[in-house]
């Protein structure tokens, strides 16, 4: 069989054609298809003509023998704990802004947990640090946490997800994950007992619902930080940076373009002041991966035209290749739904892909987590652990090989049909992180069905995507009013060719 | 505009496909036409179609990539334009696992 093919870095296409005279004697086979530009015309290859079906899949892949076959293939997946990467430890003292660096932590089937929980923060009151009040807010016209009493601004500390494992993404091995992304205990008491350290009362708080509460005697304001095994406090937040106002009017103009063929109900109704601010949960994922594809490919040999009839027709000559390819990559910051209800993106029920199409956010600003980023916004909890996530991220990853390997096939000019593929996972790290979205929804009733219609604003980037229920009797009227002046003007061609 | 060209380029392979295609032509770029402005506009709207184009807006960064070209056929005088089933462009429909 032939050596294997290598792309050189920065090169374009694999440079086949002009083939070097250390080229392999001429047989069957070859070690790149030759250069053909699709438009030329040539003679005909009389010498390699061959009795197999044209486009018969010759073999099946996994008999095919020098395949650019990975080393050591593993199981997609995960190396049992034992395979983890030594050396990562990070002895010696911590100040509690290193902790991110901490493994010491638990290690369990394979998973390494990093504890990421704010250790500046308590469960209760936490306190302005100019002034000591407890009212404390996001501004989202600057991104900071605010002070409502002495307007004194801060923020938490960036969120460094590089240390978590302490290694770049190519040297990923085995699981690494942040507490706040470990797996839900369902038998978690949701219900969180607070001191008071203002007036010693305790204050309950069911962080199903929120992660603050008042207290009752003092008024002091009590935020939860510890993170529950609830899915209800992440690793990390994303603040709201587009304030609401700001949403409001891109959430204006998307529904402006859209004003003719709406439903007319919607247009009545439609009050986008009604946005909402909701911290959408999600996991980020760094990916060290490699994807194998076997398929075959076509380049043209020649092009001309042959009689057949009293018509003339356009035919070609394709030299058929069985194609091996090979492909190491890292992914940085992919992001998933970790709410099993928002992964679903069922067009027909719901408008979830609204939601879905805003990413990406800037998520290498998230900041540790502090329940003050939430005050005055809503959230939703996460339900998905890593395990159940771990197929939807070698799907994206597999889509994310085969988009890459497009450059090294660029010379199959009649394409490739990928028959087999392989995805292998060598490490991956794991963050949970709320990413703020604002979110108008109209709830629709139509032909007895219910649906709720998103416009959804992107509060980092301000992306904006939408679904806006039609009125079926305006389409109608368009697609027959169209349809009539378009069979007018096919009568109109047709009668002038004549 | 757009929608007349796509109308007409659906329904001009038909028409030149046989004198008897005229007629089938005339016929159909009507409801051709009009179904393609009602799928244009509901698409407008509702945006079922769109999804995080996530293979593009990640960073990812490759190694170069590796493999082989083995040929193991040649086709004469194929009316195809491409590959049958080609699927080079189709990064998120799945093949078989290996
Ligand atoms: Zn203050
Ligand atoms: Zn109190």
């Amino acid at each position: 069989m032939n050596g294997p093919y290598v792309q050189q870095p920065g090169e374009g296409q694999p440079t086949p054609g002009a083939q070097p005279p250390t080229q392999p004697p001429a047989g069957h086979t070859q070690q790149h298809p030759p250069v053909v530009p699709e438009q030329q015309m040539q003679a005909p290859h009389t010498a390699q003509q061959q009795t197999a079906q044209p486009s018969a899949p010759a073999q099946l892949p996994h008999q095919q023998q020098g395949a650019p076959a990975p080393a050591a293939p593993q199981a997609p997946g995960h190396p049992p704990p034992g395979q983890q990467t030594p050396g990562q430890q990070t002895p010696g003292q911590q100040t509690p802004e290193e902790q991110l660096a901490d493994l010491t932590g638990a290690t369990t089937d394979g998973l390494r947990e990093v504890d990421t929980s704010n250790q500046n923060l308590q469960d209760g009151v936490n306190r302005c640090p100019r002034c000591g009040a407890t009212d404390i807010q996001l501004r989202a016209s600057s991104g900071m946490l605010m002070c409502l009493f002495c307007r004194h601004e801060w923020s938490e500390k960036q969120f460094d997800q590089n240390k978590l494992g302490n290694v770049p993404i190519s040297d990923l091995r085995g699981t690494v994950i942040g507490t706040g992304a470990a797996e839900i205990q369902a038998d978690v008491n949701e219900i969180v007992t607070m001191k008071c350290s203002g007036c010693g009362a305790e204050v309950v708080v069911n962080t199903a619902e929120a992660m603050s509460a008042r207290c009752h005697w003092c008024r002091h304001n009590l935020t939860v930080n510890e993170q529950i095994p609830n899915g209800a406090v992440p690793d990390a937040v994303l603040p709201f940076a587009l304030t609401r106002d700001q949403a409001i009017e891109r959430i204006r103009e998307f529904t402006n373009k859209r004003k003719m063929f709406a439903d007319r109900t919607f247009r009545k109704e439609f009050r986008p002041e009604n946005v909402a601010g909701v911290y959408m949960p999600y996991m980020v994922v760094d990916a060290n991966a490699s994807v194998d594809a076997v398929g075959e490919g076509e380049v043209q040999t020649r092009q001309y035209t042959r009689k057949r009839g009293d018509k003339r027709e356009t035919v070609y000559d394709a030299d058929v290749y069985r194609v091996e390819r090979h492909l190491d990559f890292m992914t940085d910051d992919l992001t998933l739904e970790s709410s099993a209800e928002r992964a679903d993106m069922n067009t027909l029920v719901n408008t979830n892909n609204i939601i879905n199409t805003i990413l990406p956010f800037d998520t290498e600003n998230a900041v540790r987590w502090n329940a003050n980023y939430l005050n005055g916004f809503s959230s939703e909890k996460r339900d998905q652990d890593v395990s159940h996530l771990e197929p939807v991220l070698e799907n994206q990853l597999l889509s994310i090989g085969r988009s890459r390997l497009t450059e090294s096939i660029r010379n199959y000019g009649r394409g490739v049909r990928w028959e087999a593929e392989r995805i292998n996972v060598r490490g991956t790290r794991w963050v949970s992180m709320y990413l703020p979205v604002w979110l108008y929804s109209y709830y629709h009733t139509e032909r007895g069905k219910n649906m709720v219609h998103y416009i959804a604003v992107n509060a980092r980037t301000g992306e904006t995507m939408g679904s806006i229920p039609v009125s079926h009797g305006r389409l109608w009227i368009a697609a027959i009013t169209s349809g009539t002046i378009i069979e007018g003007a096919a009568i109109a061609a047709l009668v002038a060719t004549l | 505009m757009n929608t007349l060209l796509i109308a007409l380029a659906t329904v001009l392979p038909i028409a030149s496909s046989s004198s008897d295609g005229y007629l089938l032509a005339l016929l159909l770029a009507g409801p051709v036409g009009g179904g393609v402005v009602y799928w244009m506009i509901y698409r407008y709207y509702r945006n079922t179609d769109k999804t995080h184009h996530f293979e593009a807006e990640t960073r990812v960064e490759t190694r170069p990539a590796t493999g082989s070209d083995t040929k193991v056929n040649s086709i004469r005088g194929t009316r195809r334009r491409a590959i049958p089933g080609r699927n080079d462009g189709d990064h998120r429909t799945r093949v078989r696992r290996f």
